[in-house]
């Protein structure tokens, strides 16, 4: 298919995502408290923002679970995928079922239902109940990706490492595991993003000293959004653009 | 064989042990809920009734539910095919930066969707960027009102789970063995045959695995669809927001919870019956 | 292998200095939004040594859930609105306050205390008040065209107001509108507001409770309701809008602080209300959320411009056709049912 044709319907959808991101951009310059219009340009939004300790604390809290949770979630979902694949066990059908209940339970009631256990397990709230749940919410995303790759795998492969004296274990870390990886990437960046823009599940499972930027955002809502938030997304968003760069540059040396 | 046996364990328990604890006894606790009855002052009382379910026969509910079934398949088939396209360029694309080019999809999301919406708001609304643009180039004459309809809604939701549908879609296009490709070019194929009879059984996993992504969230999100849509109506999510919250029956929420939950594995065990029967597709994949 | 090592000292480290949080001297706030700013926060950590958690909820109903579900939270204040103050004290959600603990409780207005809400104030200290009233654009009507909520039933209004998302707010309207009270029980005058409703439905653009302000500021909404503290904050960047307390009838809510069951730092608790109590740090908070303080001894220290403005502190006059909102018990699921069938059938 032509080359043009192609690119241009890849920049358009990149645009899709991106233009709400440089309006946010733009609009952390705007002249005004609360309104949605440009009313002039001001640095004053990232003055503020450099002041705001508090701001800082909590964006370093949210980045702390979200990391951990993603990647614990990858490795219990891998796993969980591959046992859905490979084994057959009591229980299969149950498994499958509880990831479909994990994906479509609204977040009001998993967060209720969370906090219920926490309640009775006489575990205080804070930043452990927060990781617990974020793992466990992000887990039916990765084993549904992990899956989907799995799924249609050619089987023979497996056969052939048996064949060749490779234990289970074997042939899960030299061949299961290096056919999988974009899908294990690519489950642990969704739930990274999901984990950092959840609010209603962390609502209820968080603890009064451990408060994460998604709640911190929310509950400005009722008083207004000030442009400060704009700032902060912003610089986040050049800083994460700046370390996947980075990322980007040692890994092509590292090939070469 | 024995370090076999015992991988294969180490596996099952960790998953188990895990799952049992955080999904499935919270899960539990909201079955059993949904069958105990409302107290005004403590919550539940311990009494066994299907008060709730019945209570659920109402067509009041069926509307609702109707209407988020609507807006969810809308919205995925959108997504589907938005990002079908997308995910088999980049995924065919011979660059040696496509992570990068993955990792670009999500970063966006990274951001508070709150502050994305409302960066969306000041795009859509009457005197926001599109209709300034479009005024001005001469396109149209008086302002689009799309802000609080129901197209602010689908585009709203489209684009928070747009990701969602790529990536799934992405990973598994990004296995395709362009061998079979190849092989039906040569013996003549053109390019419809060639992705209706090749290229779209083969990636049907990924097309799977995106739809469940995309419209089992999508059946139970009301807070960016109230923002965009100016909350005039009510989506399953909204009800069960009501219930537990402002109503504080929680039994009535955890009910409607347990239909919305129910409904969605009847789907799904229509599709796996469906899978079993047209089992001739993933043939293809073990030539 | 070498990362997987690296991954569980990593959480090690976490764990240890999550246990390092586990102080005496601290203090757990729950509270709306961010209407203590950290200033005041950093403040009363600099006087007394006490360190303060600050965790935000957006609802009453959120923070109600959360408490329900585990007594156990960990917060040690709250600050529920009038009636949740009443539905949890009923519940035995909240402890009897300790008077003699809280020497500055001599500053708060004797017209704000002792309400049907919290009889004698056992459970709960006022720190806000606030109005719904109607919001109106000059620059689009005319002032003094609205004055009723029953104007908002004119036809020449049709799909241009912004109510709030509230369904005691929304069904206040109606029920004033009929000459009922806000906090009525009865049945057959529920079903009456939402038939009332029903037919305000097509003059609703949206309904809405955040983003009240920009919407007002940017002209998007030119009519409708809202609280006064919002609009106060909206007319000091649109000169073109006005809050107007409507004749048959307004709302008026009383936020309060109050200390739940499970709280577990009390001295700290009280303390801190103490502190909140004191003129010069009640000023402050008020001034910069717009909203009008309860606290006497700091209202005499506004500005003129606050005090005389309307906005904010209504004369004694108009706060007569005011209402403060209670409990409504067992009515609540009939409000909450027939709020469902409004939003369902529009």
């Amino acid at each position: 298919m032509n080359r043009l044709v192609k690119s241009s319907y890849l920049t358009a959808i990149y645009s899709f995502f991106y233009l709400p991101i440089i309006i946010l951009i733009i609009y952390s310059f705007n002249d005004s408290s609360y309104s949605l219009l440009w009313h002039g340009f001001t640095l004053h939004w990232y003055k503020q923002l450099g002041d705001d300790m508090a701001l800082a604390v909590v964006t370093l809290h949210s980045l702390e679970v979200s990391v951990l949770s993603a990647t614990c979630a990858t490795l219990i979902g891998t796993l969980t995928a591959t046992c859905l694949y490979c084994y057959t066990f009591f229980g299969k059908r149950l498994l499958h079922g509880l990831m479909f209940v994990l994906i479509v339970s609204p977040d009001i009631v998993m967060g209720v239902s969370l906090l219920i256990l926490f309640f009775l397990m006489k575990m205080q709230l804070g930043f452990w109940s927060l990781l617990f749940s974020h793992i466990t919410f992000c887990i039916p995303f990765v084993s549904v990706t992990v899956l989907s790759r799995l799924t249609g795998l050619d089987k023979n492969i497996f056969e052939a490492a048996r064949d060749l004296g490779a234990s289970d274990f074997m042939s899960f870390k030299r061949v299961i595991i290096p056919m999988l990886w974009p899908a294990i990437l690519a489950g642990w960046l969704l739930s990274f993003t999901l984990s950092l823009d959840d609010v209603i599940i962390s609502f209820f499972v968080t603890g009064p000293d451990f408060q994460i930027l998604p709640l911190y955002i929310y509950s400005l809502v009722r008083i207004g959004l000030k442009p400060e938030l704009n700032a902060l997304c912003s610089v986040m968003f050049i800083i994460t653009l700046f370390i996947v760069g980075i990322f980007q540059l040692v890994l092509r040396k590292k090939e070469a | 064989m024995k370090a076999d046996r015992l991988f294969k364990w180490t596996n099952l328990v960790v998953v188990w042990l895990w799952l049992s604890v955080f999904a499935l006894l919270p899960s539990l606790f909201v079955f059993l809920l949904s069958f105990l009855e409302n107290d005004a002052v403590k919550l539940v009382r311990w009494k066994f009734t299907f008060i709730n379910y019945l209570a659920l026969l109402n067509p009041l509910y069926f509307k609702v539910f109707w209407r988020s079934f609507c807006i969810a398949a809308l919205c995925t088939i959108i997504c589907l095919c938005l990002a079908y396209p997308f995910a088999y360029f980049l995924a065919r694309l011979r660059s040696k930066y496509k992570n990068l080019l993955l990792f670009l999809v999500l970063i966006p999301f990274w951001t508070s969707s709150l502050i994305r919406t409302y960066a969306m708001i000041s795009i859509l609304k009457a005197k926001g960027l599109l209709n300034t643009v479009l005024l001005f180039i001469g396109i149209i004459h008086q302002p689009l009102p799309i802000l609080y309809t129901g197209t602010a809604v689908i585009i709203g939701l489209v684009y928070s789970l747009l990701p969602f549908m790529i990536l799934p879609l992405y990973v598994n296009i990004e296995k395709l063995d362009t061998q079979f490709i190849d092989a039906a070019r040569d013996l003549g194929a053109n390019t419809a045959t060639i992705f209706a009879r090749i290229v779209f059984p083969l990636t049907w996993p990924g097309i799977v695995g995106g739809i469940i992504l995309v419209f089992l969230p999508a059946m139970s999100m009301f807070y960016i669809p109230d923002i965009l849509g100016g909350a005039k109506s009510l989506l399953v999510g909204n009800l069960i927001q009501g219930e537990f919250l402002a109503a504080h029956n929680w039994p009535l929420g955890s009910a409607v919870s347990m239909v919305l939950t129910c409904g969605m594995w009847l789907l799904l065990l229509i599709y796996w019956r469906a899978n079993k029967a047209g089992q001739q597709h993933e043939s293809i994949g073990e030539i | 292998m070498k990362l997987y090592r690296y991954k569980w000292v990593v959480c090690f480290l976490f764990f240890l200095s999550s246990l390092v949080n586990a102080q005496e001297k601290l203090v757990n706030i729950y509270n709306w939004s961010n209407y203590i700013s950290s200033e005041i926060l950093r403040q009363f950590t600099k006087e007394t040594g006490i360190k303060v958690n600050y965790a935000t909820y957006d609802s009453n109903e959120t923070m109600y859930a959360k408490l329900k579900a585990n007594p156990h939270s960990g917060y040690d204040i709250v600050v529920p609105s009038t009636y949740f103050v009443d539905h949890m004290r009923r519940q035995g959600m909240l402890r009897a306050l300790d008077k003699t603990k809280l020497s500055n409780i001599k500053n708060l207005d004797p017209a704000l205390l002792n309400k049907s809400y919290d009889p004698g104030n056992r459970y709960s200290i006022p720190y806000f008040w606030s109005s719904t009233g109607i919001v109106i654009n000059t620059r689009y009507h005319a002032l003094g065209q609205v004055e009723n909520w029953t104007d908002f039933w004119n036809p020449k209004y049709r799909n241009q107001l912004l109510l709030l998302n509230d369904v005691h707010e929304v069904f206040s309207i109606a029920l004033f509108a009929l000459g009922y009270s806000p906090n009525d029980t009865d049945p057959e005058h529920i079903r009456q507001a939402y038939f009332k409703l029903k037919q305000l439905m097509p003059n609703v653009r949206l309904f809405s409770d955040d983003a009240v302000k920009s919407l007002y500021l940017d002209e998007d909404l030119t009519l409708g309701m809202a609280w006064n503290g919002d609009i106060y904050q909206a007319m000091q960047e649109n000169s073109a809008i006005r809050f107007i307390y409507p004749q048959d009838g307004f709302i008026v809510a009383i936020d309060s602080m109050a200390i739940p069951v499970g709280a577990t730092h009390l001295d700290n608790a009280y303390r801190f209300i103490n502190f909140i109590l004191r003129p010069d740090v009640a000023k402050k908070i008020s001034l910069a959320t717009g909203y009008a303080s309860p606290n006497q001894a700091a209202v005499k220290r506004m500005p003129r411009a606050v005090l005389n403005n309307p906005t904010i502190y209504p004369d004694p006059k108009t706060l007569e056709r005011s209402v403060i909102q209670v409990d409504v018990g067992a009515a609540e699921a009939i409000y909450q049912k027939y709020w469902e069938l409004l939003k369902v059938g529009g």
